[in-house]
């Protein structure tokens, strides 16, 4: 649920990120619908989303990927936007299409951008799929809404200090990944 | 996707009032300019005055309002844009090289998206890194940021040269880099110029680095194209004032005026000096033992002049005093004015002197060290 939610995430993300960047006009009112939608507090969100897809996961990967959505998207677009404009011209000035220049100067030059709102993807998809526990959406969600219903400390501790040690470890892999793009470019 | 091959050879090149304008201001004002194929034309001019716009004109960067851009009869504007800069190669100060590529993928990088084999590529890779004296085996694998600025601007026109461009269009590159190693470069680029055998358009604000390198030089002011020439015919004939304060060389020496012979006089060593009384072989045998090609011969009071060993040894007396072979050259008090006495010496062929202290020899003045010394 976690990986189907990231990954979706990530491949909208990405591409509405690339979208928005083909068209600047619509960027910012874009931007700006996705802000909106990161001012909705989760719980309702998720209450939001039932009448249209019922109970369980779907409705809960819906809920992670529009919170990723934003991160992801405006990290992209950023990233594209603000590539150092001396390598697109060299690159132009040597020959590349602009496709070419698309795919391998901006792309790759942003790719630590895009890295990085991954990485505050993967946060908020953690706690959302944690709360998908309440609509039934399983995992250790449900094992952590259990525990606090039935009043079990153990439960509970176990299942959300797993849920936090998840967090920091794929946070932490992200944030090495982020790293050592940022290290190889030596840009940033 | 391959892209044709537009011209195997510069033959000429022609702006036929190119004109571009910004909102109401002219950045390129009615420029018109024969460039002949193998030329190493150099734009000079104040920032803002049109030098790079005119560059960037030549590969379609930038696109003229009116006028015709030709490149061996061929309407630039013709061309299709990603073919023609393929076939032109460009460097400029900041040299951007891509952060994310390593050196070989940068300088292959076009040769790649032309679908080259991986092998020709690697190939002409290390040729080129080799050419611009970067040893290949130790610079293919890093990356940009792991290099100097020399070496970074090495690479940048070991990029620009990948595809074998008949035209290579260079902006400032050396401008960015310290003066001594602007200096080294600049003479490599002297020295590789030859074996490029390129027609090349260069832009730079400096008027030595474009004496130097420049077989033509185009001085631009205000968006417009001032005088084109030789730089005989720039310093000789400058078309206004504002050109002849470029090319102005004389007032890099000025302060030779103010320069007295004690500034740039070479000290005397005692070695040097050997008594009229001697004889040539005793003079050929001491000059020989001391590793010098000049002796002062003296007489005991006073310099009376110079002997050469090269004129001794081709003597056929040998026993005669090198009293008899004396070369008279003119001495100097050491407070009189370099540039009078750099005068007469040039005007009697002389390429010493001695230099007295109160009355006494205490060094000597060769103006070619002085030159090369004020001019560095």
């Amino acid at each position: 649920m976690f990986g189907i939610a990231i990954f979706l995430a990530s491949i909208i993300g990405v591409f509405l990120g690339l979208f928005l960047f083909s068209r600047p006009k619509i960027a910012h009112p874009m931007l700006n619908l996705l802000n909106l939608v990161e001012t909705i507090p989760d719980i309702p969100l998720l209450v939001l989303l039932l009448p249209i897809f019922g109970l369980g996961k779907e409705p809960t990967i819906v809920a992670s990927v529009l919170y990723s959505l934003l991160p992801i998207t405006r990290n992209t677009y950023t990233g594209l936007k603000e590539v150092d404009l001396k390598y697109v011209d060299i690159a132009r000035a040597m020959g590349l299409s602009e496709k070419d220049i698309l795919l391998k100067v901006r792309i790759p030059l942003s790719l630590p951008m895009i890295v990085g709102g991954l990485r505050i993807a993967l946060v908020f998809t953690m706690g959302v799929v944690t709360l998908g526990g309440l609509i039934a959406a399983g995992g250790l969600g449900a094992a952590l809404i259990a525990g606090i219903q039935l009043y079990k400390i153990n439960t509970i501790l176990v299942a959300g200090l797993w849920t936090g040690l998840l967090a920091v470890i794929f946070d932490g892999l992200a944030g090495i990944v982020e790293k050592r793009l940022q290290r190889r470019y030596g840009i940033w | 996707m391959a892209s044709k091959r537009l011209f195997d050879k510069i033959d000429s090149i022609q702006l036929l009032s190119v004109t571009k304008k910004y909102d109401d201001r002219f950045a390129i004002n009615d420029i018109s300019i024969d460039i002949e194929g193998g030329e190493l034309v150099i734009f000079i001019g104040p920032s803002g005055s049109g030098k790079t716009t005119t560059l960037r004109m030549i590969n379609r960067l930038i696109e003229p309002d009116s006028g015709t851009i030709l490149i061996n009869d061929q309407n630039v504007m013709e061309l299709e844009p990603v073919a023609l800069r393929r076939n032109i190669g460009y460097v400029i100060q900041n040299i951007g090289l891509f952060p994310h590529m390593n050196i070989a993928e940068n300088i292959g990088l076009v040769a790649k998206l032309e679908g080259w084999d991986e092998k020709k590529i690697k190939d002409r890779v290390e040729y080129l890194l080799d050419f611009v004296s970067l040893p290949s085996e130790m610079f293919m694998d890093r990356y940009p940021h792991q290099l100097s600025g020399g070496q970074q601007q090495r690479v940048g026109l070991a990029r620009a040269l990948m595809m074998d461009p008949p035209l290579l269009l260079m902006d400032e590159p050396f401008g960015a880099l310290d003066p001594i190693l602007r200096k080294q470069l600049q003479e490599e680029f002297y020295q590789i110029r030859e074996k490029l055998g390129k027609t090349i358009i260069f832009v730079t604000h400096d008027i030595e680095e474009a004496f130097k390198l420049g077989d033509r030089i185009a001085i631009m002011d205000d968006a417009k194209l001032v005088q084109i020439g030789t730089a005989e015919e720039l310093i000789f004939h400058p078309a206004n004032e504002m050109v002849a304060s470029i090319v102005d060389t004389s007032k890099k020496f000025k302060h030779l005026d103010t320069l007295k012979i004690k500034d740039l006089i070479s000290p005397l060593e005692c070695m040097y000096v050997h008594d009229g009384s001697l004889d040539v072989e005793g003079a050929i045998s001491s000059m020989i033992e001391k590793n010098i090609e000049i002796a002062v011969v003296s007489n005991g009071s006073g310099p009376l002049g110079i002997v050469k060993l090269i004129d001794l040894l081709r003597m056929d007396d040998k026993e005669s005093k090198i009293v008899d072979h004396v070369i008279e050259i003119p001495s100097f008090s050491r407070n009189e004015l370099l540039s009078s006495s750099l005068k007469i010496m040039q005007k009697d062929g002389h390429s010493m002197a001695f230099v007295m202290t109160d009355g006494k020899l205490s060094g000597f003045l060769f103006p070619n060290d002085a030159f090369s010394q004020v001019i560095g």
